[in-house]
């Protein structure tokens, strides 16, 4: 029988011109990426890196920030981190869990909510500094505090941290809602037993990217938690969080670009090792309870 | 209605339908079964697919409470005479009395000794004696030996096979009445599925069993009394019911006989 396409045959051939220029495009595409990634590195280590020392991570913060060192700004870059995770963590894991087990999918109560969550997730962060200023700040008399840069970053990431938990409870597999209720076992126990554990490399990867982008930020901070550099010894105290001070430093302070380059190149590694933990954790995890 | 067969040796019951039918929203997938489910016997509900047996299944555990309009009509009697389908049922309690085993096997994601800790916690069971039922029931499934090392391993790491006895043996550890099996054989390859079949065909005479399946020659090998279910006037129903040999032997019911014999469906 004739067949329908040219006769053709399983020699080895040139490769086709096509794939030749698609692999040099995509290469040529990583090396431009591994070049950006490459430039910003050597910049900040070849200015940062000769003003770093045990006294720069430690010392009070002289003279503006010149010298002296980031001390102060750490803890409070820290606490803030620590309270915006504890506000947002509850609210994040409990909204997740009602859209994506309580509600019945697609109904016009979950749409609304995922409608919220997404319009939430598209303000600009300085109008979550703005709102946290009036809200926080002035309504509930929190004034420039730490408290209150950490409920704003809250507020900020909630929505990240709900969408990433959702898509992690979702891409659990179907049957093990009815595995569970098959045992007789209540909704609280499948939830806080099965699922939850189960989404759990999930939800970290959603804290850490919540933590990325706490620890990134500078226009929802400024207008909240202040710019004070004093050691913070109270969450009401107001405090400086490492972007802010690296905004200062780079933006107003004549001189300042060997501590910014200095204080970038410390939030970096902070990011970095959050990361890194974050990865950790959900491999070991994973290891434990998944297939290897 | 024909009272429900008993068994004096053991404390399972069996089952007594009457016009039992599910429906979903506008479709009808079960009308008016009738069917004896006896005590500790091995039922088997046999028919093509998607004429409705798996959710004749989950109407008699409550799992169609699960899914939205769904709805269940008719009378489930249990061996003690309770109505099954009273809306104030503890369905809870309920589905520890009445297990189930799925098609695919569904462990949880967790350690072997998590799958029997949870449920057995929940059912209130002492912390203490959590191993030593769960070492029973995985005993009773063959596959002690295989796991008793890595109890804390992750309960995925096993065969599909493994899984699925895994799974027998989590409903075994209620220590429930009836377990219902919803093809429990056909994820499985030959030799798993032998495995498992012969692992069902133990629980004779201790628990009550209804398995739905799609292989005919394992269900007259197990079986004590079989269903064929058929549609009927768009709907899934039982034309054909009683002893296996009798049923296979010659069914009354033409489309039911040359089923059986391999000639349709």
């Amino acid at each position: 029988m004739a067949s329908l396409f040219p006769a053709s045959s399983t020699r080895p051939r040139p490769r086709r011109p096509g794939d030749i220029l698609l692999g040099l495009a995509g290469g040529l595409a990583c090396v431009v990426t591994l070049l950006a990634l490459g430039w910003v590195l050597w910049d900040l280590v070849r200015l940062g890196l000769p003003h770093l020392s045990v006294g720069f991570l430690t010392g009070e913060v002289v003279d503006s920030g010149r010298s002296g060192g980031i001390g102060p700004v750490l803890v409070s870059t820290l606490m803030i981190l620590v309270f915006a995770l504890a506000f947002v963590i509850p609210p994040g894991l409990g909204c997740a869990i009602w859209l994506s087990e309580m509600v019945r999918q697609g109904s016009g109560a979950a749409r609304f909510v995922t409608g919220a969550v997404d319009l939430l997730a598209s303000v600009p962060s300085i109008v979550f500094g703005l709102f946290g200023m009036s809200f926080f700040c002035q309504t509930l008399g929190l004034g420039f505090s730490i408290l209150s840069g950490g409920l704003t970053l809250a507020c900020m990431i909630l929505p990240l941290l709900v969408r990433t938990t959702l898509s992690a409870l979702q891409s659990l597999p179907a049957d093990l809602r009815p595995a569970a209720a098959a045992l007789g076992l209540a909704g609280a126990t499948t939830i806080g037993k099965i699922l939850l554990p189960a989404a759990l490399p999930g939800i970290l990867v959603g804290i850490t990217l919540g933590v990325g982008r706490a620890l990134a930020e500078t226009a929802a901070l400024i207008f909240t938690s202040g710019y004070a550099t004093r050691w913070p010894v109270s969450p009401a105290d107001s405090g400086r969080a490492l972007s802010v001070h690296l905004y200062d430093l780079a933006m107003n302070i004549p001189n300042g670009g060997a501590a910014a380059s200095a204080s970038a190149l410390v939030l970096l590694v902070l990011i970095a090792l959050i990361n890194a933990t974050a990865a950790f954790l959900a491999a070991r995890w994973h290891r434990h309870h998944l297939a290897s | 209605m024909n009272p429900t067969p008993t068994c004096s040796s053991c404390a399972c019951g069996g089952l007594t339908l009457s016009g039992v039918s599910v429906r979903y929203r506008n479709f009808t997938a079960v009308h008016d079964v009738h069917l004896t489910i006896p005590d500790c016997g091995i039922t088997a509900l046999v028919g093509p697919s998607g004429c409705g047996k798996s959710s004749l299944l989950n109407a008699i555990n409550r799992l169609t409470d699960l899914i939205p309009g769904c709805r269940v009509e008719g009378s489930i009697l249990d061996g003690a005479g309770t109505e099954l389908t009273d809306p104030g049922l503890d369905v809870l309690a309920l589905r520890r009395r009445i297990g189930m085993v799925f098609q695919k096997p569904n462990p949880f994601p967790h350690s072997i000794r998590r799958n029997f800790e949870i449920p057995l916690r929940e059912h209130g069971l002492a912390r203490a004696r959590v191993d030593e039922v769960m070492e029973k029931n995985l005993r009773e499934v063959g596959l002690w030996d295989e796991v008793s090392s890595r109890l804390d391993e992750s309960a995925l790491k096993l065969s599909g096979g493994q899984q699925q006895r895994l799974c027998i043996a989590r409903a075994l550890a209620l220590d429930p009445e009836v377990i219902l099996f919803d093809e429990p054989c056909s994820a499985l390859d030959p030799i798993a599925s032998a495995v498992v079949e012969e692992h069902i065909d133990a629980l004779r005479g201790r628990v009550t069993v209804v398995i739905v399946t799609h292989n005919l020659a394992q269900a007259r090998r197990i079986a004590d009394r079989v269903g064929v279910f058929w549609i009927r006037g768009g709907a899934g129903t039982i034309v054909e019911e009683g002893e296996v040999e009798a049923v296979f032997g010659g069914a009354g019911d033409e489309e039911a006989r040359r089923y059986l014999a391999g000639g349709a469906g």
